[in-house]
């Protein structure tokens, strides 16, 4: 059995914002050191999938650096390997409309080396620590033509799911609704889905030939209800992050103070992302660091609580943080007091700078700018 | 063969026992010891290499080996492992004329490997150990050998008058010719202490090592045979004065200092500082550092990976390691991979990689500000059981 991969990099873009105005989703920085696509590779690369084509739009330029040749993740092979399907490797199309659109212009892709049996389809907005080898037993053994790997307890009456279901008590589907703000009995998908080749590429040359772009609604959802497609749900009872708007990714982010979210997403398999090499990080005499996730090469010298601090920040004396994400080379000057804030890479607050919002609305600090 | 052709190699001496550093280097060679958080001692010295453009380094192994070679790898973190570079690991091996065995001494490691530098042609060969914490550019002590047409260039650095008796001491004219070498002098007559890293004349010191090598008396070292026949028979030595941090981190009281003096805010060596001079060292896929809301950490280097819950002060703690809710961690170098549990108290301490401190034991004690500082050591993998107490001084 052989296992091929398609990340989707942009999904979600526009609901980040200023976040995403110059990254794509899949190269968010998360947890201190990661991009949000590093749990999908990984999660990939640890179910010994070492074939990845990585769909990607507009904005990759900081996917391609995160990600180069995918040595991190043991992706940097002779046989396989990653593969970056950007929209000028392509001959005709220079951008595509939804997920169907962007298979159908990877075909190519997608049928060279026919000797993968499945497809593992992934956006980069859900972050997980899954063994997708169980998955693709599970969806082998359900016989089904497609698994969608989804999560309880997401669905809460207000947020927006591009594909939620209702099961029954033998696990079948009793109701699919794509873009809906579901109730609470509604489980999720995670944007994970497995279906075998030959299934995937029919089903796409199918929609294309009637002017069907959108995966969950035309592929699954239309599909499913013709009754041409037979699904099967896997339910994933680990740590799942939807990062789907500004107030999620913030969040999810603080989420990391609690263990049961570390322990859950960084193990037991591991999560690899490109290496820095960065020095340990300094803690000063007068530092007060409380409730803090912290990556290497920072020199902390101020107070820092309940914050998520990134690679090669300073903080220095009298800062007061709280609450914060504070992304890579960021420098926070003296006696600033920062609360609820998203400071994007290497911006500089200037000392006793005043920045407060709040959790539902953090601040958001472009990268590079001095405030 | 064009591309082969090398200026200058390298070729690092990490074959030694390191005997000093005890229970340390009981089943890894001292190269491969733990340092500074995340880094290994032999990340020093082969990170000047790159650092200086030295893209060749033969390294020369020979006890206990096998964490090095791991560490080691292909290269990769140091960028060695392109098509015209190579961190070669280069273990002792069976030859065909009988003259094979281990390494006798530090001239015949190199000796035994003439072949190895053959290949790259080179017109300099660096020697160096793998036992120094320091930033150095080696090419600046090759362009001064270039420049004063040296047939061998020693490394030196000014001691202190008091301890120069401890060290190989080179006595020099005023232009830092060398004209006479002294190991460990009972009266020293200068304080240029050797650093242990030299630069040769590739043709002067293969001539040199092979002589050496059908002496039946020598002892096939460097310092003892290879520099005083090399001042006897008239050829050119200089003197080549480093004054940046040098620390010999051959004894468990220097292995501690060392990592002290990465601490403060000006550190006496600081790790950080110029991008130029960057430390490499292998890294592994570890999460960031959770920091608890009862933890306290004060002048202290906290490596990724790692969970605090309770105090650390003044100490380094390494990549992936747990300090409890309660516990104590002061003065102290904790190497990767320890667990320290709850209320359990550790100071003035080296602990071993993957050590555990069980709940409520006790390891080392603390000082006056001028007395001896009393190292308490755990070797690799040790389990301190519950409530016991590992004295001052004392090892496991």
């Amino acid at each position: 059995m052989s296992i091929q991969g398609i990340i989707f990099a942009n999904i979600y873009d526009s609901s980040l914002g200023e976040l995403t105005n110059k990254r794509t989703m899949a190269s968010l920085p998360y947890g201190g050191r990661y991009r949000q696509i590093d749990f999908t590779l990984s999660n990939m690369s640890n179910a010994g999938i070492r074939r990845i084509g990585i769909i990607s739009r507009y904005n990759y330029q900081s996917l391609m650096a995160h990600i180069g040749s995918g040595d991190e993740w043991d992706l940097d092979l002779q046989e396989g390997g990653l593969e970056y399907l950007t929209p000028f490797s392509l001959s005709s199309e220079s951008s595509y409309r939804g997920k169907i659109d962007a298979l159908n212009s990877v075909m190519a892709y997608l049928e060279y080396g026919g000797d993968d049996d499945y497809v593992v389809l992934a956006d980069s907005s859900v972050l997980c620590n899954i063994d997708l080898q169980k998955v693709v037993e599970a969806h082998i053994a359900s016989g089904r033509d497609m698994t969608i790997v989804a999560k309880k307890g997401i669905a809460n009456g207000t947020k927006l799911l591009d594909l939620a279901m209702t099961l029954d008590e033998n696990g079948e589907i009793d109701d699919m609704a794509v873009d809906y703000v579901a109730p609470e009995n509604y489980c999720a998908s995670m944007g994970l889905f497995i279906m075998d080749k030959k299934t995937l590429i029919r089903n796409v040359e199918n929609c294309m030939a009637r002017s069907y772009y959108r995966f969950e609604r035309d592929l699954i959802l239309r599909l499913w209800q013709k009754g041409e497609l037979s699904v099967n749900i896997y339910l994933f009872d680990g740590v799942a992050l939807f990062n789907e708007s500004t107030e999620e990714y913030y969040k999810n982010n603080l989420a990391l103070i609690r263990k049961d979210v570390r322990e859950g997403l960084f193990g037991p398999r591991p999560i690899y992302t490109k290496v820095r090499d960065r020095v340990p990080t300094y803690y000063g005499e007068n530092t007060i660091t409380e409730n803090c996730v912290v990556a290497d090469g920072c020199m902390l010298e101020g107070c820092l609580v309940n914050s998520v601090v990134f690679r090669d920040v300073t903080i220095k004396e009298g800062a007061r943080v709280k609450n914060c994400l504070v992304m890579n080379d960021t420098v926070i000057g003296e006696n600033c007091e920062l609360e609820c804030v998203i400071l994007d890479k290497n911006v500089t607050v200037r000392p006793g700078s005043k920045l407060i919002g709040t959790s539902k609305n953090p601040i958001i600090i472009k990268r590079g700018e001095i405030v | 063969m064009y591309f082969n052709k090398k200026r200058c190699i390298a070729m690092l001496l990490a074959g030694g026992q390191g005997s000093r550093l005890k229970v340390l280097t009981e089943k890894t060679a001292k190269p491969a010891v733990p340092f500074g958080g995340k880094y290994r001692i032999i990340d020093f010295p082969l990170s000047n290499c790159v650092n200086s453009g030295i893209d060749t380094v033969g390294i020369l192994t020979q006890y206990q080996p096998l964490e090095l070679n791991e560490y080691i790898g292909n290269g990769q973190p140091w960028g060695l492992n392109k098509t015209h570079s190579c961190a070669q690991v280069l273990p002792p091996y069976e030859r065909h004329d009988k003259k094979s065995g281990w390494y006798k001494g530090t001239a015949n490691a190199i000796y035994q490997n003439i072949d190895f530098i053959e290949r790259f042609d080179p017109e300099y060969v660096v020697i160096l150990s793998g036992d120094h914490i320091y930033k150095m550019d080696y090419d600046a002590m090759v362009r001064y050998h270039e420049k004063h047409k040296a047939d061998c260039t020693i490394a030196v650095r000014d001691v202190p008058l008091e301890e120069a008796s401890r060290f190989g001491i080179l006595n020099t004219n005023p232009d830092h010719s060398i004209y006479e070498f002294e190991e460990k002098p009972a009266k020293p007559k200068s304080t240029n202490a050797s650093m242990g890293i030299y630069v040769f004349n590739w043709k002067v010191l293969r001539e040199f090592l092979i002589a050496d090598e059908e002496d039946p008396t020598s002892s096939n070292d460097f310092g003892k045979n290879i520099i005083p026949k090399l001042l006897n028979s008239g050829h050119k030595l200089m003197a080549y004065t480093f004054d940046g941090y040098w620390k010999d981190v051959g004894t468990i009281d220097s292995l501690w200092e060392a990592n002290m003096e990465l601490l403060g805010k000006n550190p006496a060596f600081n790790i950080r500082g110029d991008e130029k001079f960057k430390i490499f060292a292998r890294n592994n896929a570890l999460h960031s550092t959770y920091i608890d809301a009862n933890a306290k950490t004060v002048n202290c280097f906290i490596a990724e990976g790692s969970e605090v819950y309770g105090t650390v002060r003044h100490s380094v703690i390494s990549t992936g390691c747990t300090i409890g809710e309660g516990a104590l961690v002061e003065d102290s170098v904790i190497m990767p991979g320890v667990s320290i549990a709850t209320g359990a108290i550790v100071r003035h301490a080296i602990i071993g990689e993957g050590t555990k401190i069980c709940r409520g034991a006790v390891v080392g004690g603390t000082f006056a500000p001028n007395e001896r500082k009393k190292i308490s050591v755990t070797h690799k993998n040790a389990v301190l059981e519950e409530n016991t107490v590992l004295l001052p001084g004392e090892m496991i």
